[in-house]
């Protein structure tokens, strides 16, 4: 029987692309299957972001697979991001359901939240731009 | 072990948790469960395999055991390790936001921590499926530094080896044509039909380098070896043998100390 080409792409590990739009917005791409081997590379990826100021948007619609411990790395981004007043969003748009499923069973889709459109995610980066209280 | 009964054992690292959740999501596919149990599966197994990376050993990795058994309408998981037990740690660094217990909790039928100060620790996983029949003849496992499987002969097989091998090819930064030729043969392997293997499972043992995959096939009967590369000719097409860098049949002998044969061979990228 012939090697069944979809076992390949699942096990590729994941991979981050980086982007940045005209408006200086930088949107972080997750793609394949990332766990507590990629989280510190995503960590550094959104240290040295946050530590630039830069809006950020984390899209998780190429991910195959996310751990506890990206759900962990994208939390904290997000609550540095506040405590710093710069633009942070979360969006996964027609994704695995694998993540899906992870991201309704913590809750976080409500919490963080997680955008189903790019867009949304982009106002919502690009508008949370104050300070907080 | 069952008839789908998969035991592996690999160094307890985050590099290994993929080719584990491989190995468990080959297990899934081969009993039948739908796409979306199989994700489930997937994220538990991931987090019990989380929390034996981040806890378990200070300073070399020891062993991560991952050993699943079908059952009655449940697929059966236990991952076990051979550290200190589950302690609170001040600074986890990635497993430090506390989601990981509540997936598993969540996402599976029920699970167990058990084990203390100096036992290791381990985790038993129910898992409900819609199962094909399941026999019971159960056999613990070995433990060692590379990455070990025994699988039952049977479609468990290939499914498994596919995808372990498929992950550490991958890891190993393999092109896609050599990761399929890596998946060929590991096919090879697992449409020997087991009838070769010395102690009744289908055992493999890999090291896994940068751009090149060890693979050590057996404990094997005597001849296992060589008929084991004569079912690699395929006419008119040559013999898979050559998609490995070197193939041989080395001598050894059985858990049991009994003398035996081993196919080893090397896969580079």
């Amino acid at each position: 029987m012939p090697p069944d080409p979809g076992s390949f792409a699942s096990v590729r590990t994941g991979e981050l692309a980086l982007e940045r739009n005209d408006s200086g917005l930088a949107v972080l791409t997750i793609s394949g299957e990332h766990d507590l081997s990629t989280a510190p590379s995503l960590r550094r990826r959104l240290d040295n972001l946050l530590g630039d100021r830069t809006a950020t948007v984390v899209d998780l619609s190429p991910a195959t697979f996310i751990d506890s411990s990206i759900l962990g790395v994208i939390l904290d981004g997000r609550r540095r991001a506040t405590e710093k007043g710069i633009g942070f969003a979360v969006v996964h748009s027609n994704g695995a359901d694998a993540v899906d499923r992870v991201l309704e069973v913590t809750g976080l889709r409500t919490e963080l939240p997680v955008h189903a459109r790019r867009e949304e995610a982009f106002t919502e980066a690009t508008g949370a731009g104050t300070p907080p209280a | 072990m069952t008839e789908a009964g998969f035991e592996l054992t690999v160094p307890a690292t985050a590099e290994n948790v993929i080719v584990v959740r491989q190995a468990i999501a080959g297990v899934a596919e081969a009993l039948g469960l739908a796409s979306s149990r199989i994700a489930d599966l997937k994220t538990v197994v991931t987090e019990a395999c989380n929390n034996v990376v981040v806890h378990a050993y200070d300073g070399d990795p020891g062993p991560l055991q991952v050993v699943a058994e079908p059952g009655e309408g449940e697929l059966l998981v236990q991952v076990a390790d051979e550290g200190h037990g589950f302690r609170p740690r001040a600074n986890e660094g990635e497993a430090s936001m506390g989601l990981g217990l509540p997936l598993i909790a969540a996402l599976s039928d029920s699970f167990e921590i058990s084990g203390g100060a100096g036992q290791g620790s381990r985790t038993t996983i129910r898992f409900g499926y819609s199962p094909p029949e399941a026999q019971k003849n159960g056999k613990p496992g070995s433990v060692a530094k590379e990455l070990e499987i025994a699988l039952t002969p049977g479609v468990i097989v290939r499914p498994v080896l596919a995808r372990v091998m498929g992950a550490l090819a991958a890891r190993a930064e393999f092109s896609v044509d050599r990761l399929a030729d890596t998946v060929l043969l590991g096919d090879a392997v697992s449409s020997s039909g087991g009838g070769d293997f010395a102690d009744g499972r289908v055992g493999i043992a890999i090291k896994d380098a940068a751009g090149t995959l060890g693979v050590r096939v057996g404990p094997l009967v005597e001849g296992g070896g060589d008929r084991l590369m004569s079912e690699m000719e395929v006419p008119g097409a040559g013999s898979l043998r050559s998609l490995a860098s070197s193939m041989e049949v080395t001598k050894g002998e059985t858990a049991a100390g009994e003398p035996a044969e081993f196919l080893e061979f090397e896969v580079s990228s």
